[in-house]
């Protein structure tokens, strides 16, 4: 065996022994004289070499003889890249099937399932820090981070020295930008153990939500020295360079996290964001849909993908509006969708569909109790549009809420209302003005 | 000096080398060891000279060539002394039985090398000047020995013992390690010597590859290719030296691969475990990227595939190695993994990497290049038949190339964009090249498509003379030419004083543009300082050997005589790039077009000829395949289809099946032609149906093809007497042909509606048209469609009564000059018929005084009819035979027409004959 290193990069192991490796495992295979464990290693095996077929099978007799290798477990979730596959396994019930399933639903992005079946096996287990951890991580996925949170608070207190999946635990309070807990778990795996890799990368994470880019750079390749392997490094890194300006290196970071799995649909993000930087928005566009396709549901890849088709270099208007309305589907926080598939759709001209989708707004941002620039303009939009459609009653509404706001719409709002008066007291004055005295 | 180009480290030592040495030391006997000298004549000792400079020459190169190869190389050059050389030379491999052998043929070798001191030679003696390429090249081998560990040398003694073995027993090369068992093992350890000493050498190729940065080296490096554009404008240089991005070079280095694996073991079959250097994988890529783009698909995709991912795998930095892949997916047409690749190779590379990488000489480069990307990815959707996407993405291109100020990617951008206009139809203007390319709207949008084209072409023109990217500006001149052959200049302006309008194509600025693009081998062939050196074109050498000469185009026997002559002349290596010559040979094809456009036929011949000849071996399998279709076809028009198909089966062979290729097409278009005149309108609708298979769906892509196809879908339903169908159909070709600006394809649609209508009996109706066609002809000088379109026209008179007979008997002969100097057999036999009859409906017109006349042409058109079996014209030449036989008053000459006659009525109603070969051809 002959260990390749490139820097930081991609080294692979090549093993010339496999095939007589293989020769053997199979005749035992045969004889039928090979044990669980023989199976498992005949698995990897055959994985390795590329019949991936014939690894599951493999690995799915070892597990029916002997369920408690989990080792064995993670490779028949790696050989499992579609749910058809995993659905078409013949496997014995034991209660590490649930945990496979369970972990392997998490894999395929089915996030839900995976939550269902964790939370049954809490039941069983129900002092599993595991199994806790990775509700957190399911949760994590649906975007709830408030519920992550306290289950992290919770896990913290049971296993103070808790090091795995903290990183997750730091990407929330990154996200909520709470510096100071940060700093805390920073510090507390810092004292339990620094030289791992989820440990550096918290310690990233601090350095990035500081805006020391530069530090959080060097912990990050730290934490790719320990494990070059390692996902969320790879792809934070590249958000990192991001912010340095620094963007082939950013879509370098992107393009390994992509290689390492091609179903990171951050990363994929990640590079279309780089791309679309460089003032090249149609190639962003392939990464874009990469990563939309791998999670639909998520608002920010649709408004980031519109975005692109809305550039003035691109300028397909249509294709914009139809990924802010995918966006605007799927529970866009923001808001950002229905803004701007009004203001597209009165750019384009069509009234009704504009009115429809700013009085969407205005209603939303009214539950939301949020004021700003966006309200004022929804009103006036809605105002002109249902003076323009005889409708003044609605119009008036629209117009006195605009007088509470200060500056030019005002003004408009009053004589958008001076007019309707006018023109709903007197027709016959107005008729009397046409004619010169 | 040789020593600071390459580290002997970087050079390894390899049985191949060893018997490069063995040969040398025949070409150059050392004085103490007194060798028969086997040389007949001086000019033989200089063949083997020859050879061994090409030998060491490709020493980068690879693949080795096994001893086999090796042997029957010798016998070649070897003349009468053929075995001597091929003995000696096994039997010196075979006398190395012990490391003590090696050490001392080592230090033999160092006797033929002169030494500064070597005043003391005697008269008959040869001595090496070590500063020579054959000296270097024994210096470095002595060195590279003189550096291996004992280790090393048991390992280089054992492959010998492989390397004679192979070539002696000939058994396959992967059963080898099974026989010598011991061998394996001292494989496994010796492995780990070589790899200490390339730590060693670690930092001199450090120093080398940064050596070659500062120099800025460039290798030419073929991006991929779409056929069109002449395949050629891609042909970019490539820096050789890889990026240097990370402050880590010593780890930059570490592609240093391993390729003992399997898949790796089907290339390199002497099953040697080496060392390749960086520079001999780039060597091999770039040579396989050469591979794939001149024989598209006959690469399997498969094989290649593993090869490549075993290379990525071991050499996980190498980016090229995505690059590659790429192509290989291009070419076999798989639109998704080509894309995912090539997004891959620029993510990775960030466009630094290969391609005409000049580190900017203003401020800073950390911005990477990726208008290169978009280029590349551009033109992959050009290939894949994605005209709008194609357009978008280039359009990008010529945008952030202007952001970043880079001038040789925006020209080889808008030409790029300019091949893309002209190949693919675009109806209107509106929505295409939207706003936001400045140099096109800035004129103004009432331009139509093909004035912006124009336009572009021009300004890409002299944006690559000003660059001086000399390709470019052939490719662009040539451009240029393909503009000019079938464009009306109009003025730009529409408005303000009109200048004197020509409305007539100028073939002269054909002919100019076409010259000045043929300029460049001139200027390549005096630039000597261009050569180029890198793995790939040290091959050159080898291949340059193993070219056979007088290549045979289209000749069934394939005469491999003595061919030692030959072999001198070809071991003298152009220093031609390939690319140049193929960008010159295109243009002879283009040549060829041309003249088939203007009507001279021998001329389209000559240069098909002079392409198929000269230039096959530097041009893609496609671009040979069209100049093979031409001749097929000019066979076919001239010599009936016996020939045309005879030479078709040998283009067939030579070109395996490559789908969608020029010969399939050509195949279809002959066996159209021929079912009917034989009057087998069944097949004739079925191959035609097959050619609009061909084309592809998408509107605007394939014009040439789709035209092809309605074109004989309209003349089959003419020939099943269909008119107001076939009227129909080529009623709505025009249409597609007027939308899309295909002019010269509208004359021959008016020709063909004017045939129909003459047929059908509306001779009134089809004059307008016939006329039409001959002004069409007349303003693209189209003189041998125009010559056609007259024949027409003066039949069309000919049948509005017999009144007209002299006008149109004058219409002919004003045509017949040109018929008969360029026209097929078919036109020719038309034009016979047609005067004959012209004389035999004139009233005034005695047959008895003058039944020459009429006989001499009837009589020459139905032996020419009788060459195509085109039976409905011919039947109808000896009807008229008939009639004059019958009123001179010879009956037994009328009885002979009559049954002449007869046979080809019966075989024009009975099309089906069972042993015709060619019908089961589909």
């Amino acid at each position: 065996m002959i260990e390749l290193e490139g820097p930081l990069g991609k080294s692979d192991a090549v093993n010339r022994e496999l095939v007589s490796l293989e020769r053997e495992l199979s005749t035992l295979r045969k004889n039928g004289t090979i044990d669980p464990f023989g199976l498992y290693l005949y698995g990897l095996v055959l994985k390795e070499k590329g019949s991936e077929n014939l690894a599951r099978t493999v690995i799915v007799e070892s597990v029916n003889s002997y369920p408690w290798n989990w080792n064995a477990w993670s490779e028949l979730q790696s050989l499992c890249t579609t749910i058809d596959i995993l659905n078409s396994l013949n496997l014995n019930n034991h209660w590490m099937k649930d945990f496979f399933l369970a972990s392997a639903y998490q894999e395929l992005r089915m996030h839900t399932e995976s939550l269902v079946k964790y939370e049954y096996l809490q039941g069983t287990f129900s002092f599993s820090n595991y199994i806790q951890a990775q509700i957190a991580k399911a949760k994590y996925s649906l975007r709830e981070f408030e519920q992550v949170e306290v289950i992290f608070e919770e896990l913290l207190r049971n296993d103070p020295y808790r090091v795995e999946d903290m990183d997750m635990y730091s990407n929330v309070l990154y996200a909520k930008e709470c510096f100071s807990a940060l700093s805390y778990l920073a510090h507390r795996v810092f004292m339990t153990d620094k030289y791992r890799p989820e440990s550096c990368c918290i310690i990233g994470n601090y350095y990035s939500l500081k805006g020391q880019h530069e530090k959080s750079v060097m912990y990050f390749r730290r934490a790719l020295k320990l494990n070059k392997n390692y996902l969320s490094a790879w792809t934070l890194m590249g958000h990192e360079y991001v912010e340095m300006k620094n963007t082939p290196a950013a879509v370098d970071a992107y393009r390994r996290a992509v290689d390492i799995n091609p179903c990171d649909y951050r990363a994929w993000y990640g590079l279309g964001q780089a791309y679309e930087m460089m003032g090249m928005p149609f190639y962003a566009l392939h990464y874009f849909r990469k990563s939309v396709f791998l999670q639909p549901n998520d608002s920010r890849l649709w408004i980031a993908m519109a975005q692109c088709y809305e550039t003035e270099q691109l300028h397909m208007i249509e294709e914009a509006i139809k990924c802010y309305r995918r966006a605007a589907n799927c529970n866009d926080r923001e808001a950002i969708a229905l803004h701007q598939l009004a203001k597209l759709h009165s750019q384009l001209g069509r009234a009704e569909e504009a009115a429809f989708y700013y009085k969407k707004d205005l209603e939303r941002m009214e539950a939301e109790e949020r004021e700003g620039p966006n309200m004022v303009e929804a009103l006036l939009f809605l105002a002109t549009h249902c003076k323009a459609q005889k409708r003044f009653e609605e119009a008036e509404v629209y117009c006195t809420r605009l007088l509470d706001y200060t500056g030019p719409e005002k003004e408009t709002a009053k004589s958008l209302l001076r007019g309707m008066r006018i023109a709903q007291s007197g027709f016959p004055s107005m008729d009397v003005e046409h004619f010169p005295p | 000096m040789a020593g600071i180009f390459k580290p002997p480290g970087a050079f390894a030592i390899t049985p191949h080398k060893v018997s490069v040495c063995i040969l040398l030391q025949i070409y150059a006997p050392p004085p103490q060891l007194s060798v028969t000298f086997p040389f007949s004549s001086v000019s033989h000792h200089n063949r083997l000279g020859l050879f061994l400079l090409a030998l060491t020459k490709s020493f980068d190169d690879i693949l080795e060539p096994k001893l086999d190869d090796l042997i029957a190389q010798l016998r070649e050059i070897g003349g009468s002394q053929n075995h001597w050389l091929s003995d000696h030379l096994t039997c010196r491999l075979s006398s190395l039985s012990s490391p003590d052998d090696l050490f001392n043929f080592f230090s033999d070798l160092r006797g033929i090398l002169g030494g500064p001191d070597s005043a003391i030679v005697e008269d008959d003696q040869i001595i090496l000047d070590p500063s020579s390429i054959l000296g270097t090249f024994l210096r470095r081998c002595i060195l590279a020995f003189n550096l291996l560990s004992f280790e090393g040398v048991c390992h280089l003694l054992n492959n010998v013992g492989i390397y004679c073995k192979d070539a002696l027993s000939s058994c396959p090369p992967y059963e080898l390690p099974h026989v010598g068992n011991s061998s394996n093992d001292s494989e496994g350890l010796l492995e780990y010597e070589n790899m200490d000493l390339e730590n060693l050498v670690f930092e001199k190729v450090t120093e080398e590859i940064e050596a070659r940065k500062r120099a800025s080296e460039r290798v030419s490096f073929h991006i991929h290719a779409p056929k069109a554009l002449y395949g050629l404008v891609e042909d970019i240089e490539v820096s050789a030296a890889p990026k240097f991005k990370h402050s880590d070079k010593a780890r930059e280095t570490s592609t240093f691969v391993h390729p003992a694996n399997n898949s790796m073991r089907g290339v390199d079959p002497n099953g040697g475990i080496f060392l390749r250097t960086n520079w001999q994988i780039q060597g091999y890529l770039l040579e396989q990227a050469d591979a794939i783009e001149k024989h598209d698909s006959s690469i399997p995709l498969n094989a290649f595939e593993s090869i490549l991912k075993q290379l990525q795998k071991l050499a996980p930095e190498l980016h090229r190695v995505h690059f590659l892949r790429y192509l290989n997916n291009l070419y076999h047409d798989d639109y998704p993994a080509a894309l995912e690749n090539l997004l891959c190779y620029f993510d990775y590379s960030a466009g630094t990497e290969g391609f005409e990488f000049v580190p900017p000489s203003s401020g800073c480069n950390s911005f990477g290049r990726y208008e290169i990307a978009l280029l590349c990815l551009g033109m992959m959707h050009f290939h894949f038949g994605h005209p709008k996407q194609a357009l978008e993405v280039l359009t990008e291109a010529v945008r952030v190339s202007q952001q970043h100020s880079n001038d040789t990617c925006l020209a080889y951008t808008l030409a790029a964009i300019c091949n893309l206009l002209s190949e693919i139809g675009i109806s209107s203007t509106s929505g295409i090249l939207g706003s936001s390319y400045s140099p096109v709207t800035s004129i103004g949008t009432s331009l139509s498509i093909q004035q912006q084209l124009f336009v572009l072409l021009r300004r890409s023109l002299k944006r690559a003379e000003t660059l001086k990217l000399k390709r470019l500006v052939a490719s662009n001149h040539l451009a240029m030419a393909k503009f000019d052959l079938t464009h009306v200049q109009r003025p730009l302006l529409s408005f303000g004083p009109k200048a004197s309008m020509m409305l007539r194509t100028c073939p002269a600025n054909v002919c100019k543009e076409m010259r000045l693009s043929s300029h460049l081998i001139s200027e390549f062939s005096t630039e000597s300082s261009i050569m180029i050196t890198d793995g790939a074109f040290s091959t050159a050498w080898l291949k340059n050997l193993r070219k056979p000469m007088g290549s045979l185009v289209l000749s069934q026997e394939n005469g491999s005589g003595n061919n030692s002559d030959a072999f001198q002349f070809c071991a003298q290596p152009s220093s031609i790039p390939g690319s140049v010559l193929q960008l010159v040979g295109s243009s002879y094809l283009l040549r060829a077009t041309a003249w088939e456009l203007y009507g001279s036929a021998p001329l389209a011949r000559i240069n098909a000829l002079v392409y198929a000849t000269c230039f096959g071996d530097a041009s893609s399998s496609a671009d040979v395949a069209l100049a093979y279709a031409k001749l097929i076809q000019h066979l076919a028009v001239f010599n009936g289809y016996k020939e045309a198909f005879a030479a078709l089966k040998i283009a067939e062979e030579k070109f395996l099946s490559i789908s969608k290729s020029r010969i399939l097409l050509i195949k279809l278009q002959l066996l159209h032609e021929r079912a009917l005149h034989r009057g087998h309108l069944k097949l004739a609708q079925q191959v035609c149906d097959e050619l609009g298979v061909l084309a592809s769906s998408v509107t605007g892509v394939d014009m040439e093809l789709k035209t092809e196809a309605s074109l004989r879908h309209a003349r089959t339903l003419l020939a099943a007497n269909q008119f107001s169908q076939a009227a129909a159909v080529a009623h709505s070709l025009f249409c597609m042909c007027y939308k899309f600006n295909l002019q010269v394809e509208n004359a021959t649609v008016l020709l063909l509606l004017a045939e129909i209508h003459k047929k059908s009996g509306n001779a009134v109706l089809g004059l307008p048209y016939a006329l039409a066609s001959l002004s069409f002809c007349q303003s693209f000088n189209l003189d041998l469609l125009r010559a056609s379109a007259t024949l027409t026209l003066a039949e069309l008179w000919l049948s509005l009564g017999s009144n007209h007979a002299k006008r149109a008997l004058t219409l002919i002969h004003g045509a017949l000059p040109m018929i008969l100097g360029h026209g097929g057999l078919e036109l020719r036999a038309r034009a016979y018929i047609a005067e004959a009859k012209c004389y035999l409906s004139d009233p005034s017109f005695s047959v008895s005084e003058n039944f020459e006349v009429v006989l001499d042409p009837l009589r020459q058109a139905s032996d020419e009819l009788q060459v195509l079996e085109y039976h409905e014209l011919a039947a109808e030449a000896f009807y008229l035979m008939a009639i004059v036989f019958d009123k001179l008053g010879q009956l037994e000459e009328r009885e002979e027409a009559a049954c002449s006659f007869k046979v080809h009525v019966m075989a024009l109603e009975n099309p089906q004959d069972e042993d015709d070969p060619l019908f089961n051809m589909l």
